[in-house]
């Protein structure tokens, strides 16, 4: 459980970290690294370089801008949870993070590292899906903004190009009668889920209006159930059906926890919950 | 820019400055401490799902196992031998009267936790003491006692 040999940069800002991550394709963003290091003491991974960005100053502000609340990248789980801005208007996202790992892992972990490292059963990627955040990416040519949905390509694979460092996230407003529900299955408190699920739900009255299911825990990347959704608007809970059109619209990967069936039943059952907690 | 494979870093710990100290670029914090003789940072699983090699860090509970040495510049450090204030004399009472502990491993991220949550100054039941321990396993005492210690510490102190 060591890591494998690797070299350190510590870069000073961002332009210092884009040109050297620019110069070196194997070369690693290090964040807060409470996923990357359990990863490189795995060896699952082995960069050339760490490029810790963490001494980069203004990395962290969470403010809002215009129509969104951005994060930037190097806020700490805990910062968010901490934070007045995001209790206020962002509320769920505080909920969520209590689902993260644990204190001391908050502590440290960054919400950019979390975004950009695209597990697929961490919950910050499916919830930026969920909630269509806009991802600002820093290189050589400058700034691009990618949607987050555009951003999961597959596993661990993201849009970022090798000059690229993610620098901030930016989250819509929800307005008063759209809501951000989530639920996940796992065995203990703080783990990786077996099986979960963001679902942004737009209501009309009591009725759903429009209904966004993005799932994590279930496949290669944050899955999203279109058509699962629209039966759901149409004709609310059944769970053979759902159970059918799920089936055919994610690609369910079993994981040591749990079997491809068994994600595909708890995904099922995930939708009957957001269901239930969304009437009380 | 050369590839290097280790950095020369200035941190203090438990009030002891390290200055320009040279570390492996591999070498996580928590083996640094304890090649420096601090081995009451204990190591158990190195990926950070048992909590025992928790120390503090620039105010805040971490992991030490993953946080490498070489992040750990111009930082300040605590670990479980640097708690001699008076707040922590009582916790570490407090764990000896309810007998928190079997073979200690876990006791020095049971303490580091327990002097976060002291500091959070919140009022927390069982249930929320359990809560925030879940990062920090035990595998002899069945937590009871160590609950036991946490909330007279917590009534105690705040």
């Amino acid at each position: 459980m060591k890591a494998p040999d690797f070299s350190y940069f510590e870069a000073q800002n961002i332009q210092d970290a884009i040109k050297y991550k620019s110069e070196d394709d194997e070369a690693v963003i290090l964040a807060g690294g409470q996923s990357l290091l359990p990863a490189l003491n795995m060896r699952l991974s082995s960069p050339s370089c760490l490029i810790d960005i963490s001494k980069i100053n203004n990395l962290n502000e969470i403010k809002i801008e215009g129509d969104f609340i951005n994060i930037g990248a190097l806020a700490t789980h805990s910062d968010v949870m901490n934070n007045d801005l995001i209790n206020e208007k962002l509320p769920c996202l505080v909920d969520i993070l209590k689902m993260v790992a644990h204190a001391a892992i908050r502590n440290k972990g960054t919400h950019g590292g979390s975004i950009a490292y695209g597990d697929p059963a961490a919950e910050l990627p499916a919830f930026a899906v969920a909630m269509d955040a806009e991802i600002v990416l820093s290189g050589l040519s400058g700034q691009r903004i990618v949607n987050a949905k555009d951003f999961y390509r597959g596993l661990f694979e993201t849009d970022l190009k090798s000059d690229e460092i993610l620098i901030a996230i930016r989250y819509p407003f929800l307005s008063h009668n759209q809501h951000l529900i989530f639920d996940e299955v796992c065995r203990r408190h703080g783990d990786y889920a077996m099986a979960g699920l963001m679902a942004r739900v737009e209501l009309d009255k009591s009725k759903i209006n429009n209904l966004d299911l993005v799932y994590f825990a279930t496949g290669d990347k944050p899955n999203i159930a279109q058509n699962t959704a629209k039966l759901v608007i149409d004709d609310r809970y059944d769970y053979e059906k759902l159970k059918k059109s799920l089936a055919s619209e994610i690609d369910f990967a079993g994981d040591l926890n749990s079997s491809s069936e068994m994600k595909l039943h708890l995904a099922t059952i995930l939708i009957n919950k957001i269901l239930n907690k969304l009437e009380r | 820019m050369s590839a290097k494979n280790s950095v020369n870093i200035s941190f203090s710990v438990n009030g002891e400055n390290f200055e320009d100290v040279t570390v492996p670029t591999r070498q996580h914090l928590a083996d640094y401490l304890r090649s420096q003789g601090l081995t009451g940072t204990h190591l158990g699983c190195e990926q950070g799902a048992c909590g025992a090699c928790t120390i503090e860090m620039d105010g805040v509970a971490v992991r030490s196992c993953l946080v490498l040495a070489s992040q750990a510049n111009g930082s300040s450090i605590t670990t479980v031998e640097g708690f001699d204030d008076e707040v922590m004399q009582k916790v570490k009472n407090n764990f000896l009267k309810h007998n928190a502990f079997q073979c200690g491993f876990c006791s020095p991220g049971m303490l580091m936790t327990t002097k976060e949550i002291i500091s959070s100054k919140k009022k927390l039941s069982r249930d929320e003491i359990r809560s925030e321990i879940s990062g920090n396993y035990c595998r002899c005492t069945g937590y009871q006692s160590i609950v036991d210690a946490i909330e007279e510490s917590i009534n105690e102190i705040n």
